[in-house]
């Protein structure tokens, strides 16, 4: 099968991202592949080890995202495709460009989204994509095994799971499933540096200026701010365990807690 | 029923709809503008409604829950119904129904928020660290964060009219073959007065116990961070943050959690955080009002002995 | 600073790094109590290619630079030192083979390394440490194979090893000039491992006897020509030095971050202890150590580049280094002071780490030999 992974960069999600002039201040922070982006892949580069296949990964954004193309080809993916538009986009906006060009790029029976990014944690552009495709789409997807004519596919829910079929070409959003993504050998990491990488633009997979960018977005940040801070009480710090839990257990008690 | 109201989707569970329905139906009437309640399929807590300030209620007979009919009655509704602004809770299904409606509708899509000002929702970004505020224009689909708007005022005996009404559910390409409830019971974090949360420094899933053992001492109920949820130690529906509840008891316990940003900013509303963990400098004791730095295996016997001790 | 290592090789740098902290580091801690052989740890990194880092490129390696590799073993050993001498001793025994061994058992060796496998280099004896020169164990020609009898001890991967590397005497009148190198294969009837040695440091390392009991090799897998096996050896041994310098570095490079990630928040007399200019002296002294001893390795390999002679120099940075690494753990336990001496904190495990480097492949003491002659010359 072809399958096809739509993947973001995001500034990694392990440092805390503060305001810098009404802004969030992102310089500084390494820019990574969005971590549920990683695991579609894994799990559609699994697919295709079992199945066949080719796995093609597809970022939109300016020359800074072809690093994070480049680590996806060393980790399964195949080939890779750029879509050269930097527009600011709400998700609606980013489903119409992310539609046109998987439609330009190939012809794909599988689509593959992470469930949601870590910066903005919309979780809904894998949704959208394939409305704007006219495809069905099944969400929080844990794994995904052929079957005559489409997928089945394992969605996580509230309290367990569904097992869905759905014919091809669909697009799932995925979850953490059950494994880690793999880490890239250290020849697959030097063969990604010279792979070629596709690139695109939003003329040439013949977006609609109407659908996409900051003047038709729907959706508008008008403000950004800390949470809401709390301030630290008291550490304690005994030698002896048993004299730290009668002074925390005396704070508790004076709270009428305990 | 009038055009031009807001259409809130609820869920119903024996008769009652559920507490992240109700956030969203509060979220709803806080626009300032009349609100009518939609039930699919399961329309047994239709007549509650009323008295949680629904201003109507439609009714849409339906099979059980499949995201591509649902999608498309709240679709045709919306339109049917000219309404402004569409809103559900933020459960999976809710959050893909939220988006397949916008999309169908092109519709803003506004997820997981956590309050509303003259200028927005607000909802957290960047995994907690911050919060952006935005505005849809024009026809919106909003879902709500579960513990972040409350539950409406309810009113007893209020009611209000209850409409049946026929809308399209065609084309259904996914089959659903198989629904596995997996957890047993429920978990109301949103509601607990006290949790008592472990993560990834209990060690196992044998200490882990330490935490039920403290939680049920106190009345209160299990939470975790997310990798004792992914060490299997405890269910998912215990996650506290950001891929999981978002919580304000009067007490917080949490045991050898490190205190990531995605954990933190689902529990900072407590009223009080008591945080043990061994290492000095973990961010937990930045908003903990006490921090005990020992072993957190060391420390919960002694303080379940502790309380037992108090109480008799 | 760290090796100045080819720009397009960051990001290897930063795959090693990433692979070892999520990985490698916190998971040592375990097996550095059991002793056991971490083998999911070691199935991953070979996944990756770790096994294979000095695979020339004509037998289908990576063809990495020499520094890159360095910056890459430094890595490894800063997360823990026993992982990264297990890599280390494959490529001892490959190195044996790319100096000694026919284009079979160059590609036979380099093919096993890139599958994942692991080599293992049998010179030292229960009586032939430092004199390996005293080697009992013996081959004997017979028709066209040869019979192996005698005990290899201390043989780093010697019970997972898919090859060895193993010396001989083929004739015990000559001497050294007497000794042979072999290339045998894992599973030949009549080698057999001891016990895993129950190490003070290094424990995720696998140590133990190696053993020939009329272990019947083919001729051919002679390497070279009877009586080259010390030559061999000893060629081996100097260009691996510079490599156990490498590791010996990353300890020391280890014992720094531990202590002055410990030095900055603990606080004494109300303030950090690291504001103390006693403390400060100590960490530049650490520092100061750490980065010639870097550099000298940088520079030993540098000469091996240039095919410039490096015997001296690769002594110089394995018998620095090992120092270097003892020195700096005594002072990062120094520094984190009652939690430094215990196991709930990292350094302890530092020293034990460390002061193998100051024996193994060839004691320190046998390095200052090497060097003294090589300054003093015949006279």
């Amino acid at each position: 099968m072809e399958l096809l992974v739509c993947i973001k960069q995001v500034p990694d999600d392990s440092v805390t991202v503060t305001l810098e002039n009404g802004a969030p201040k992102l310089d500084g922070i390494t820019p990574v592949v969005n971590a549920f982006d990683t695991y579609a892949l894994e799990m559609a580069a699994r697919f295709k080890e079992e199945h066949g296949g080719n796995v093609t990964v597809l970022a939109v954004g300016g020359p800074e995202v072809v690093p994070s193309l480049r680590s996806c080809l060393a980790v399964g993916a195949n080939t890779a495709v750029c879509l050269n538009e930097s527009a600011p986009c709400d998700s609606l906006g980013m489903a119409h460009l992310l539609a046109k060009a998987s439609q330009k790029a190939g012809s794909f029976d599988v689509i593959f989204c992470g469930v949601e990014s870590t910066d903005k944690a919309t979780g809904v552009t894998g949704t959208q994509l394939a409305e704007a495709l006219g495809v069905p789409v099944v969400t929080n997807v844990l794994a995904v095994e052929p079957v005559d004519g489409g997928v089945s596919v394992k969605q996580e829910t509230e309290e367990g799971y569904r097992t869905i079929e759905v014919p091809c070409p669909c697009v799932v959003t995925t979850v953490k499933p059950g494994y880690e993504p793999r880490y890239p050998s250290i020849k697959s990491k030097m063969a990604a540096r010279k792979a070629p990488i596709t690139e695109l633009s939003a003329a040439e997979i013949g977006a609609d200026a109407a659908a996409y960018g900051p003047g038709a977005a729907k959706v508008k940040q008008v403000a950004v701010a800390a949470p809401p801070k709390r301030q630290s009480g008291v550490k304690i710090q005994e030698k002896e365990t048993a004299v730290a839990v009668s002074r925390a257990m005396e704070m508790l008690a004076g709270q009428k807690l305990i | 029923m009038e055009k031009g109201m807001i259409l809130v989707y609820l869920e119903a569970a024996d008769g009652q709809i559920v507490k992240v329905s109700l956030e969203a139906l509060n979220a709803a009437k806080k626009l300032g503008k009349p609100v009518a309640a939609v039930f699919i399929g399961d329309a047994s807590a239709a007549n509650a409604a009323g008295a949680w300030g629904a201003d109507a209620v439609l009714t849409v007979a339906a099979d059980a829950f499949q995201a591509e009919a649902y999608a498309n009655i709240l679709a045709d509704l919306c339109s049917r119904y000219e309404a402004p602004c569409l809103v559900l809770g933020s459960t999976r299904d809710g959050k893909e129904l939220a988006a397949r409606v916008s999309a169908k509708l092109g519709a803003g899509c506004v997820t997981d928020a956590m309050d509303l000002n003259e200028n927005g929702w607000v909802r957290s970004i960047y995994g907690g660290s911050l919060q952006e505020t935005v505005a849809a224009e024009g026809r919106s689909v909003v879902t709500v964060r579960s513990g972040t708007f409350g539950k409406p005022e309810e009113q007893a005996g209020r009611t209000v009219p209850v409409e049946a009404v026929e809308a399209d559910s065609s084309e259904l390409r996914a089959v659903i073959k198989e629904t596995v409830k997996e957890l047993a019971e429920s978990v109301n974090l949103e509601d607990a007065e006290v949790i008592v949360a472990g993560g990834r420094g209990m060690g196992s899933a044998e200490n882990f116990k330490l935490v039920h053992e403290l939680a049920e001492l106190l009345g209160g109920v299990v939470g975790a961070s997310r990798p004792a949820i992914e060490d299997g130690w405890v269910p998912r529906n215990h996650q506290v943050g950001q891929s999981g509840k978002i919580v304000a008891p009067k007490l917080y316990i949490a045991c050898g959690i490190s205190g990531a940003m995605q954990h933190v900013s689902g529990m900072t509303g407590s009223g009080y955080i008591v945080a043990i963990n061994k290492d000095e400098d973990a961010p937990i004791f930045d908003v903990a009002d006490v921090g005990i730095v020992g072993n957190v295996n060391d420390v919960l016997p002694l303080m379940i002995e502790e309380i037992k001790a108090r109480r008799s | 600073m760290a090796y100045l290592i080819n720009p397009e090789d960051q990001d290897l740098l930063q795959t090693v790094k990433e692979f070892c902290e999520k990985e490698v580091k916190e998971q040592c801690k375990e097996f550095d109590v059991s002793g056991e052989w971490p083998e999911d740890i070691y199935a991953q990194a070979a996944e990756m290619g770790l096994n294979a880092l000095e695979v020339p490129e004509e037998y289908g390696g990576p063809g990495l630079e020499r520094l890159t590799v360095a910056a890459l073993m430094e890595e490894m050993a800063k997360a823990d030192a026993g992982f990264a001498s297990t890599i280390t001793a494959s490529n001892l025994a490959l190195k044996a083979v790319l100096i000694g061994g026919s284009e079979e058992h160059k590609q036979h060796c380099c093919d096993l390394l890139i599958e994942g496998k692991h080599g293992a280099f049998c010179l030292t004896e229960p009586m032939a440490g430092s004199d390996a020169s005293n080697s009992k164990t013996t081959a004997v020609r017979e028709g066209d194979e040869y019979v192996l009898n005698g005990r290899k001890c201390f043989i780093t991967n010697g019970g997972v090893a898919s090859f060895y590397v193993v010396t001989a005497m083929t004739d015990k009148s000559q001497g050294v000039k007497g000794m042979s190198a072999f290339l045998v294969d894992a599973g030949t009837p009549g080698l057999s491992t001891g016990n895993h040695e129950n190490k003070m440091g290094i424990r995720t390392s696998n140590t133990c006897d190696v053993v020939f009991e009329d272990c019947r090799i083919p001729a051919s897998a002679l390497m070279g020509t009877e009586g080259e096996g010390y030559k061999i050896a000893m060629k081996t041994l100097d260009m691996s030095r510079t490599w156990v310098g490498c590791g010996a570095v990353g300890i020391a490079q280890r014992c720094i971050d531990e202590a002055v990630a410990y030095g900055k928040q603990r606080i004494t007399f109300g303030k950090p202890i690291l504001k103390n200019q006693a403390l400060q002296f100590k960490v530049a002294d650490m520092e100061i150590r750490t980065e010639t001893a870097r550099q000298m390795v940088a520079h030993a390999l540098t000469l091996m580049d240039k095919g410039l002679p490096y015997s001296k120099e690769s002594a110089i940075a394995k018998c620095y280094a090992g120092d270097v690494a003892v020195q700096n753990a005594l002072e990062a336990i120094q520094i984190l002071g009652g939690y430094g001496y215990s196991r709930e904190y990292p350094v302890e495990k530092l020293l034990r780490d460390a002061k193998i480097f100051q024996i193994f492949e060839g004691t320190n003491e046998i390095q200052r030999m090497v060097i003294g002659k090589s300054v003093i010359g015949k006279f």
